[in-house]
């Protein structure tokens, strides 16, 4: 990689992806908004007919709409690894996919932040969740893990979006200084009159440090918090401690396939292939066997713990999860998760970029099938046989679920059309330094 | 800007070109007015013997002020109905920490973009005198001043470093 590429090639290549897009790209574009709207539409329903319409009742009251919040919210997680743990250990492979990573964080922040407006149902009292005075001093109750949600997740939409921004800054410069005409004084602005003076790198690469130092604690706790909803409770299956953990690394685990997932289509629409090598995607393909590896251990560890405890409700539950109604969809997620990912130790597997596609999109899968185990399975299933109950989602559910994946991928397609989709300046940065790199 | 001094714009083409001259500007009367560069170099920032930014100290204020700003927001809504439940104080510091930590992170961010602005002076809006486009894809700048008799001397100084020159009219503003 470091052979072939210049400063110039690097620049021409992630401009060459802001030309004029082909029609095939707003047939996309069109067939993911149409998904947006049939989505908007089915919460539209839902707000005109009640929440009743979805499927959650009695005992599993949070159906679909937690399960992909947690979900998104685990997608986002591993852009804020990429860019900004992976930034402070100086890893270079993390360079190329950074900016895309960074993008499909705010991105799925953003569809995450959707579900719990989805699931108030009277969507028009979200105020109530927000520490502002009203007429009746009704002030939220900073003891409930789920008003430390709504703390952490707009703490870390705002950070992450931050930093997404403070990052394009030098990219932002470059387009400008490459366009013409609106375009330009657009792009002029955006990049906040960048010269690269070095009098501006230098409060720049600190302020970016400390982005990464800040943020690395803050994808932790928003993901512990996350997993604290239902932790703090005393369902068995969730009242444990390694919640904390075990959502971090699963949401890592399913962001990093997430990664995979979008670059691997990138690379080839866009020719990205002396970019995103065949070594970045190997070394993701190494971290989400080591992800794989973490979260196979806190599912042996949960039932360890279940069986160890002697606590019969415990035990039974965990006996239910494998055994039980939702067998199928606990088996899908221990081979998605666990066992599928080991396959990536063979490197032929983890090289061939097909199979490396195939595997990320059944981890995705199996992720969202853990948030599914975990969710529906502790209260469909918890202390009295006589509360025991099941729980499928109804078509608006699933309506507002297809929708919101199209409102995910509708953004990313958006953006990696009209901004940069690479970090051309963190790209030359991994080039030697000192050479020449003019073209 | 003294009426008989004159700027040249060297352009270099490798980063060790611009931070060999930057050293070797240092050993000349001559001053160094800006460098250009599309990436932050360790060599130019060596040369340029930069003290360390500030912007650290605005992340840490920040982060001070968003720790109390979010526990005492936590403690003065838990105030506003002092409920006790399952005899459990009112002000309760476990959970309130996990408030003032969230607090902590957003605010020492909002510090550090508050530094990084007003630091490196953005947005500047203004054309920059003596910019070129290829500073922000493969080129590198340095600026420095000189007297108008010695505008021959520097110019050679530069382009025996390996650089392309030009002169540059500033404007006082």
């Amino acid at each position: 990689m470091e052979q072939t590429l210049t400063y110039q090639s690097i620049d021409d290549t992630v401009l060459d992806t802001l030309l004029p897009p082909r029609r095939s790209y707003w047939v996309v574009v069109s067939l993911l908004f149409a998904g947006v709207l049939m989505g908007g539409a089915c919460w539209m329903v839902q707000i005109l007919v009640g929440i009743g319409v979805g499927g959650q009742n009695n005992p599993v009251h949070w159906g679909t709409y937690l399960i992909n919040f947690v979900f998104w919210v685990g997608i986002a997680h591993s852009g804020t690894l990429i860019s900004a743990i992976l930034h402070l250990f100086r890893a270079g492979w993390r360079n190329p996919i950074a900016r895309a990573a960074e993008t499909m964080t705010v991105f799925a922040v953003c569809t995450a932040g959707l579900y719990p407006f989805i699931h108030l149902g009277r969507v028009w009292m979200v105020y109530y969740m927000l520490p502002v005075p009203n007429q009746r001093t009704l002030w939220p109750n900073f003891q409930s893990p789920l008003m430390f949600d709504v703390v952490a997740i707009s703490t870390y939409l705002t950070v992450s979006s931050l930093f997404w921004y403070t990052g394009m800054l030098p990219d932002l410069a470059i387009i400008r200084d490459h366009a013409t005409g609106v375009r330009r004084k657009i792009f002029s602005v955006l990049s906040l009159g960048w010269t690269g003076e070095f009098e501006i790198w230098r409060h720049y690469t600190r302020g970016y440090l400390f982005f990464a130092a800040l943020a690395t604690p803050l994808v932790i706790s928003v993901h512990s918090v996350v997993s604290w909803d239902f932790a703090l409770s005393v369902v068995p299956g969730w009242h444990t401690t390694i919640f904390a953990p075990y959502f971090v690394a699963g949401a890592i685990h399913s962001g990093l396939a997430m990664v995979v997932t979008l670059m691997i289509p990138l690379r080839v629409i866009f020719r990205y292939e002396n970019i995103i090598t065949d070594r970045v995607l190997e070394s993701v393909a190494k971290t989400i066997i080591f992800t794989g590896l973490i979260v196979g251990f806190a599912y042996g560890t949960e039932i360890f713990i279940a069986w160890y405890s002697h606590n019969p409700i415990e035990m039974e539950s965990f006996r239910w999860r494998a055994f039980g109604d939702y067998s199928l969809e606990y088996w899908i997620m221990v081979s998605c998760n666990v066992l599928i990912p080991l396959l990536l130790f063979f490197k032929k597997i983890r090289t061939n970029i097909r199979v490396l596609f195939i595997i990320s999109l059944l981890v995705n899968v199996g992720m969202w099938y853990e948030r599914f185990v975990i969710i529906i399975g502790s209260v469909a299933h918890d202390f009295l046989p006589h509360a025991w109950g099941l729980y499928s989602p109804s078509w608006v559910e699933f309506g507002i679920m297809i929708g919101s994946f199209c409102l995910f991928f509708f953004l990313f397609v958006l953006f990696v059309k009209h901004m940069p989709s690479v970090s051309m300046t963190e790209m030359k940065e991994t080039l030697h330094e000192g050479d020449s790199h003019a073209g | 800007m003294p009426a008989d001094t004159v700027s040249i714009m060297g352009i270099f083409a490798s980063e060790n070109g611009a931070a060999v001259a930057i050293d070797g500007l240092h050993e000349t009367p001559w001053t160094i007015e800006r460098v250009h560069s599309p990436i932050p170099s360790h060599a130019i920032e060596q040369a340029l013997e930069l003290p360390k930014s500030r912007v650290g100290w605005f992340t840490l204020a920040g982060g001070i002020i968003g720790f109390f700003a979010g526990f005492l927001l936590a403690a003065f809504t838990a105030t506003r109905w002092s409920l006790i439940v399952s005899g459990k104080p009112v002000v309760a510091l476990v959970p309130f920490f996990i408030v003032g930590f969230e607090f902590t992170i957003l605010f020492a961010v909002f510090g550090n973009i508050l530094g990084l602005i007003s630091q490196a002076r953005l947005p500047r809006f203004k054309a920059v005198a003596g910019y070129d486009e290829r500073f922000s894809g493969d080129r590198f700048g340095v600026l420095a001043r000189c007297t108008s008799d010695e505008k021959e001397r520097l110019t050679r100084f530069f382009e025996e470093k390996g650089a392309e020159t030009k002169v540059v009219v500033q404007t006082d503003s």
